[in-house]
């Protein structure tokens, strides 16, 4: 089978009904243990030091892992993925532009949504197939998140892996499915963490590897990942169309907002960290959040793949201090 | 009890008695770190008595204090040990520290006695000790002269410490006056933090850290912000202060 590579999350359900194996750039680009190395390497080519580590990585992932395509968002994600496409056309990459409607905008959706089913040529019954198959799936995530938060007997960087992991199911759902049920039945016989402090994380998935564990080194732990939550389509619904468009990511910080808001009340938070990603639009989005959480508030800023630096550890701890 | 405030620029130490300071001392931090180097196990070993201090409880804080452990002592964290060596410095319970070091800028929000509320500069050390440091050198003149001076300034764009040697050479070529260039770089200084002090202001300000030597910068604050602003006592050594208070 071939693989079709993707910048963001993307209606994977017409990838498998197409017999493709879905892969996400940025999974690729994060596990990699030479992550650092990759951000250089786009840096080589001639991106810009002063723009996102993401995309640089993204960039690189595409070209070392050589996908059959890649979809790239254009709208509802990364204002550079234009700029990451060309530059991957000009590789001789094949790309297939996606966008999700600004207004969340149901018929737009649709036939975008129409667009990539035709292009892989995947037959509605067969995409309502698989559709049943990863709602089943997705149920595993939402229980995972549910003992992270209810039960507390998942960590926070736990439960960041298997939500983030749900965009494309690790390239296999049945391995997936099997690696969440392992997961849920050993840690359905833990002790329940103990940490006092709950902590909300909001915004794009991390570029640190070791946020996870220091927050819980720290006595807090995070019961909440906003967008990781959101990749794994948390909601009841009869059709793909209806999926994408529940799904809060793309459609601007004011549709994050709702659910932000709903969630922390829900999950009983003391304090929320927005992080965003040196040289992002979404740092602008802080003001946002800032202004309507009305919650202990602390924003990180990530640039490269690697662990905290010491500035943002003191700040980290700091804040966590503050909450006790 | 000693409270020792490991910073980028300095080490600052501070012992105190029964709710008094009985002996500061400050080390440039490079010549502190070379001297009593690093043990095998990552412990930083200081002979107290060699410089100096009679050892009882140590309390340290400071930039370096997770990549540097002093052995026997309790880390506390940075923020919440400056509010409390301005709370004890001060007696006051609601008001804004602003803390200038060598290479950050922290404000902190205190209410009750306790941080409410932080901000840190961004990453860049454009409003710290070390582009004071940087300015006055390439000015050619001391620190303390560069303190002086906070009227009619020639207007600097850069908000970068390292664009802003060129963009003050070039306002030396153009002619302006030492006074002017130096109320120049302090107004720099000030708005590289400005919209931060003001997100997290209280009518009393109070100012610590190394930069708070600057008399110039604390002048424009006052004026600009109309905050009552004082600089701490012992501005330079409140980090290390708020450790004794915090660890006794």
């Amino acid at each position: 089978m071939e693989r079709i590579a993707f910048t963001t999350s993307i209606p994977v359900e017409i990838l498998l009904a197409a017999q493709k194996i879905p892969v996400d750039l940025n999974n690729v680009f994060i596990t990699d243990p030479r992550a650092a190395v990759m951000v250089e390497k786009a840096e080589e080519a001639g991106y810009p030091r002063n723009t996102c580590g993401w995309i640089k990585g993204l960039y690189t992932a595409a070209l070392e892992s050589r996908p059959e395509a890649v979809i790239a968002v254009m709208q509802g994600d990364c204002s550079n993925t234009l700029a990451l496409m060309e530059t991957l056309q000009l590789k001789g990459v094949p790309t297939i532009p996606f966008a999700f409607p600004f207004e969340r905008d149901a018929e737009m959706l649709q036939l975008q949504i129409k667009k990539l089913q035709d292009y892989f040529a995947a037959g509605g019954a067969a995409i309502h197939e698989v559709k049943k198959q990863l709602d089943e799936i997705r149920k595993l995530c939402q229980q995972i998140d549910e003992m992270t938060w209810k039960d507390n007997l998942v960590s926070g960087g736990e439960n960041h892996y298997y939500l983030v992991s749900s965009s494309d199911f690790n390239s296999d759902p049945l391995q997936f499915k099997q690696d969440m049920e392992n997961f849920i039945a050993d840690a359905g016989q833990r002790e329940p963490f103990r940490q006092e402090i709950r902590l909300a994380y909001i915004g794009v998935p991390p570029i640190f590897t070791d946020l996870y564990t220091m927050i819980e080194s720290m006595g807090a732990r995070v019961v909440f990942n906003e967008v990781q939550r959101q990749f794994s389509m948390p909601y009841k619904t009869a059709d793909i169309n209806q999926q994408y468009l529940m799904y809060t990511y793309p459609y601007g910080a004011f549709a994050r907002l709702q659910d932000i808001l709903e969630q922390i009340s829900l999950r009983r938070v003391d304090g929320v960290i927005h992080y965003t990603q040196t040289f992002c639009f979404r740092q602008i989005e802080d003001m946002i959040f800032r202004e309507k959480i009305k919650l202990p508030f602390l924003t990180l800023e990530g640039e490269g793949p690697g662990k905290l630096d010491g500035r943002s550890r003191m700040r980290l701890e700091a804040f966590i201090n503050m909450l006790k | 009890m000693i409270g020792i405030d490991l910073g980028s620029r300095h080490i600052k130490i501070v012992q105190m008695l029964d709710g008094k300071i009985i002996k500061t001392a400050i080390y440039d931090t490079i010549k502190f770190y070379r001297r009593w180097g690093m043990s095998a196990d990552q412990k930083l070993p200081i002979d107290w008595e060699e410089l100096g201090f009679a050892a009882d409880g140590i309390t340290a804080t400071g930039y370096g204090k997770i990549a540097v452990d002093i052995e026997g002592a309790v880390h506390i964290p940075e923020i919440q040990a400056h509010a409390a060596g301005a709370v004890f410095q001060t007696g006051r319970h609601d008001f804004t520290l602003l803390d200038i070091g060598g290479q950050d800028t922290k404000i902190i929000m205190v209410r009750g006695g306790k941080v409410a509320d932080f901000l840190t500069n961004d990453r860049c050390a454009a409003s710290s000790g070390r582009y004071m440091e940087n300015m006055a050198h390439v000015l050619g003149i001391s620190l303390q002269e560069l303190s002086s001076h906070y009227q009619d300034p020639v207007s600097l764009s850069s908000t970068c410490a390292i664009f802003g040697e060129t963009e003050i050479i070039s306002k030396i070529v153009e002619g302006h006056s030492m006074s002017q260039l130096a109320a120049g770089v302090n107004h720099t200084l000030y708005r590289r933090f400005a919209t931060q002090l003001k997100q997290l202001g209280s009518d009393k300000l109070l100012v610590s850290g190394g930069g708070a030597f600057n008399s110039a910068l604390i002048n424009i604050i006052a004026g600009e912000t109309g905050y009552d602003t004082q600089r701490l006592e012992n501005y330079q050594f409140n980090g290390a202060i708020g450790c004794c208070v915090y660890g006794g």
